[in-house]
């Protein structure tokens, strides 16, 4: 039985249930590799906490158990392929997780050094327990000629949006994640250098990407060159950003926050890029593939803009608007597109042709979930939360005005001194036609419990 | 006519000659009164902040780092496991907050820099002649009159202060200073709706010769009533490097740079 791979994760549906198995390797070079990660993380922590504690620093860390629950969709096109033959579409099952995360820092010299390494233990519903590592990060800094250089693994988080981040352009966070997790950063050189109200920072991402001789690398794994500078004027805070990325090229962008008054906060992102890796199928008509017609492209020229707001009450209840369009999202026709072959591939099983196929097909079609960090162009996000005590709860809604497809997303948590618990649920809803509803799975439930140490 | 001329020059003598504290210059007492929170203009400040239930069970414990420092900049670094790594900048009305998780430094309003486990204001702010005007009020007993056990009998100085910039965490503030020493006493602070939000209490490190506040106990007026305890545990003079107040030096390491 085969299984049509997906060519890539989906990243906008981080704990949603449509997650790539698709390896480029064999299963036997993968295991190793993975041990190899597990192993590099925990003498790379084990070392720097050894250091660390030598030099009387920082160790501190977080135990975390999870589990996600996942209703898959009875519609849609992965659905419908698997209805037509078992298994033609990967969909990531319910799973329980349980990781330990180690930070440690210290000084050796002039330099600090920094680590943070997560080990995990995976059980799928149905599956087998899988062990594996990483290192999140794990740099050296120091200070020389007036800047701040870092060396190493980092995490580099750019911009000021909460629902999308157009000038994210080193880190590329996946944003409205279930449940927040420790980000892996990227290798990179950095320079930085401050003064009472502005911030430069220089950074080379990926620098061992620039010379390898391997297929273009797409989104924050490509070798670029990016560039901020950041202006505080008041109650306004200023952003300019630059990127030069080897295969997508130039991209300018500048945001601002700014506290209006003593309960609002206004903020705008705006990124205007030369080009884009993404995913585009070369068979938008009704006709059958034989291979994945979904291939890795290059788009663009085009902008990304993200305008919102947060209100807060004294009650510490809190109000946050965004809206945003994203030109690396598929346009309202790609989807139509879509939606048309979705709808013409199952009326192939008339004409005698293999279930397999028209299934394999079907299954291809779940790339486009994948094509950007957005489903839709044109999207705007409610939130509303509540903080009491121990307790702080959240109500957020993702809006897709094109079809009127919702996701919604309810949340509860409670902080103990050293534990932290969290619950949540997300739905996806709107009229059968919209692209959020056509998703593997449409009910995701979740509950972690965090140990800080 | 005549008649209330003479009246208005008797009230001017009696206010000239009335008592010296409430002549005095309503920043010098509030000078005198910070004085015993802050040592120095540029100071490295550990706490402790313990809540505790109606019932005196203990609710939860924080720890934080403040780098408070001239021209009302502070730097605010949670020590707490469950909070490692989170850090308030505070420059007069302007705040931002980094999560740990995030690594990226967030413009925050006024009323967000309320939220969270302890008002960062309570912890961080140890200015009130910087950050607030007003009267004195006029001598009054040093004990509250909601609180029945208190024994104290001496008399304080009553202040009535407004906040003279929006970023404070309290608009308006009653406070009672010692007559002699000016020590502060005791506190109802205001929000910006002028709700009585918390009741605070100082305790002094030598009661009868008092050189600096050890402790100050806040009590919620606004919904539970719970009391928090901020413990100074160690307070040193300590300047910063500029560079730590930018922003953007949220995402680096201050404690350790």
């Amino acid at each position: 039985m085969s299984t049509f791979l997906l060519r890539r994760p989906i990243p906008n549906l981080l704990c949603s249930p449509y997650r790539s198995t698709a390896p480029r390797i064999g299963p036997g070079l993968h295991r190793s590799l993975r041990k190899l990660t597990m192993l590099s993380a925990l003498v790379g922590v084990g070392t720097l906490s050894t250091v660390a504690l030598a030099y009387s620093a920082e160790v501190s860390g977080q135990v975390r158990g999870a589990w996600v629950d996942r209703q898959v969709a009875d519609a849609g096109p992965l659905a419908q392929a698997n209805q037509l033959q078992a298994g033609s579409a990967t969909v990531e099952p319910s799973a329980a997780t349980v990781q330990a995360e180690l930070r440690a820092s210290g000084n050796a010299g002039p330099f600090t050094l920094h680590a943070v390494a997560t080990v995990q233990a995976r059980r799928p519903q149905g599956g087998t327990t899988v062990s594996d590592g990483r290192l999140n990060e794990a740099y050296a800094s120091g200070k020389a000629l007036g800047w701040q250089w870092s060396a190493g693994k980092k995490v580099v988080s750019w911009d000021v949006g909460y629902g999308f981040r157009p000038n994210d352009m080193v880190q590329q966070e996946v944003r409205r994640a279930l449940a927040s997790e420790a980000l892996t950063g990227n290798p990179m050189l950095m320079a930085e250098h401050f003064d009472a109200d502005t911030a430069w920072s220089l950074v080379w991402v990926n620098p061992l990407e620039a010379q390898a001789e391997t297929q273009p690398r797409s989104g924050n794994n490509e070798a670029a060159l990016a560039a901020r500078v950041y202006r505080r004027a008041g109650a306004v805070d200023w952003h300019s950003f630059a990127r030069q990325g080897e295969h997508t090229g130039t991209s300018v962008g500048v945001a601002a926050s700014w506290v209006a008054s003593d309960a609002i906060e206004l903020h705008a992102s705006v990124r205007a890029y030369q080009h884009v890796n993404s995913m585009r199928s070369t068979n938008t008509g009704t006709g059958l593939s034989a291979t994945n017609p979904w291939q890795a492209t290059r788009s663009g020229p085009g902008q990304q803009l993200l305008v919102g707001g947060s209100w807060t009450h004294e009650s510490q209840i809190g109000l946050m608007v965004e809206a945003w369009h994203d030109d690396t999202a598929l346009s309202d026709a790609q989807w139509s597109h879509w939606t048309a072959r979705n709808q013409a591939l199952p009326l192939w099983l008339n004409r005698r042709i293999p279930a397999s196929a028209v299934a394999g097909n079907l299954a291809w079609q779940g790339n486009a979930f994948g094509a950007s960090s957005n489903l839709r162009q044109d999207n705007v996000f409610v939130r509303l939360s509540w903080q009491h005590e121990r307790w702080q709860t959240a109500l957020d809604v993702l809006y897709h005005p094109a079809d009127q497809g919702r996701i919604t997303t309810a949340s509860v948590q409670w902080g103990g001194d050293r534990i932290k618990l969290e619950a949540g649920f997300r739905t996806y809803d709107g009229p059968q036609s919209a692209i959020a509803r056509q998703l593997p799975v449409q009910r995701q439930g979740y509950g972690v419990c965090t140990w800080a140490f | 006519m005549k008649h209330f001329y003479k009246t208005l020059a008797a009230l001017a003598v009696a206010a000239t000659t009335a008592t010296p504290a409430l002549a005095q210059d309503i920043t010098t007492l509030l000078k005198d009164a910070d004085r015993y929170r802050t040592s120095a203009e540029n100071l490295q400040v550990d706490t402790q902040v313990t809540v505790y239930n109606t019932d005196g069970s203990q609710d939860k414990e924080r720890r934080y780092t403040v780098f408070a420092q001239s021209d009302r900049k502070s730097l605010v670094l949670m020590q707490s496991p469950v909070e490692k790594g989170q850090k308030v900048l505070m420059l007069a009305d302007d705040f931002w907050l980094l999560m740990p998780n995030t690594q990226r430094p967030m413009r925050i309003t006024p009323m967000q820099k309320l939220l969270g486990d302890a008002s960062t204001g309570d912890i961080a702010t140890m200015n009130w002649a910087g950050d607030y005007t007003g009267t004195v009020v006029g001598e009054e007993p040093c004990a509250s009159p909601n609180n029945d056990n208190n024994n104290n009998k001496a008399t304080c100085l009553h202040l009535s202060l407004q906040a003279n910039r929006k970023g404070v965490t309290y608009q308006r503030i009653e406070l009672w200073i010692g007559k002699t020493r000016h020590e502060p006493v005791r506190a109802d602070l205001f929000v910006q709706s002028d709700k009585l939000a918390k009741q605070a209490r100082f305790v002094m490190d030598k009661p009868t010769n008092p050189t600096t506040v050890s402790e100050m106990v806040l009590v919620d007026q606004l919904s539970n009533k719970k009391e928090t305890r901020i413990k100074y545990l160690a307070r040193k003079e300590r300047t910063v490097p500029a560079e730590w107040l930018n922003p953007m030096f949220l995402a680096r390491n201050p404690s350790l740079e």
